[in-house]
């Protein structure tokens, strides 16, 4: 038999600003380009790690303290915050809870998780930081 | 299950793995080495946030070790994706590949540097 397909499979061609026709594949693009304060901000601290290890602490604090990298990382956050937002709420979408008659809503995974990332955080400065 | 599709499946668990890392480890990393310690906010004392992690020998070594190798697997996986939905679709092979290049690198070189820093971690507490 041919592999020859009977029909052409017909692909749409979609031009590099599609996502911006539509709010919703905006707000997917955001939600995707989270990625890149994620993974920038991942180098950038395993390069800072190489500094500390090769005993060139004073350059990794230096580094820290450059108002670029300070700006940077305040987006980070902000971006890195959105990410684990729209993780949380796709838990519920994804994995919804049966309890007897009633199914959770994603926005109550939403909230539950928020509360277990801030629980997290505050550990992880008590245990590291504070102690 | 072919071998291929087994494949994906790890390496998509991975990420998803790696997104509940982002998720629930990397805001307050980036806000303690990021934000607090060059600003002076709370809760930074005198010594800087990575040694105060790092002094915590072993699950110091840990959190840093899963917080940054899954945000990066994370990240770059996923941004890598991204690019080829903006255009680059013609790239794709090349991207991914430069973007496993880039894991695995940086994998690697974060389980280096962290215990040529800590190298007493594999002996036990």
């Amino acid at each position: 038999m041919s592999k020859e397909k009977p029909f052409p499979e017909y692909r749409r061609k979609l031009g590099p600003g599609w996502w911006l026709s539509n709010g919703h594949f905006t707000q997917y693009m955001i939600r995707e380009w989270t990625s890149f304060f994620v993974a920038v901000f991942s180098l950038i601290y395993i390069y800072e790690l190489s500094l500390f290890a090769s005993g060139a602490k004073d350059s990794a604090l230096a580094l820290m303290r450059n108002p670029g990298i300070i700006a940077f990382n305040v987006l980070a956050l902000l971006f890195t915050l959105y990410h684990a937002s729209t993780w949380f709420y796709l838990i519920g979408k994804v994995q919804p809870i049966k309890l007897g008659k009633t199914t959770s809503k994603p926005w109550q995974a939403l909230l539950l998780n928020i509360v277990l990332l801030l629980i997290i955080s505050y550990a992880v400065i008590q245990i590291f930081i504070v102690r | 299950m072919p071998k291929v599709a087994r494949l994906h499946a790890i390496l998509w668990g991975v990420f998803s793995m790696g997104g509940f890392i982002a998720a629930f480890l990397l805001p307050v990393l980036i806000y303690l080495v990021g934000i607090a310690y060059p600003l002076g906010l709370w809760p930074v004392t005198n010594e800087d946030p990575t040694s105060a992690i790092l002094n915590h020998h072993h699950i110091g070594t840990l959190f840093l070790f899963v917080t940054v190798a899954g945000s990066l697997y994370h990240g770059i996986f996923r941004f890598q994706s991204t690019l080829t939905e903006v255009g680059l679709a013609r790239a794709k092979r090349a991207l991914e590949a430069i973007g496993y290049l880039i894991i695995i690198l940086g994998i690697l070189a974060t389980a280096i540097y962290l215990l040529q820093y800590n190298p007493s971690f594999f002996s036990l507490p």
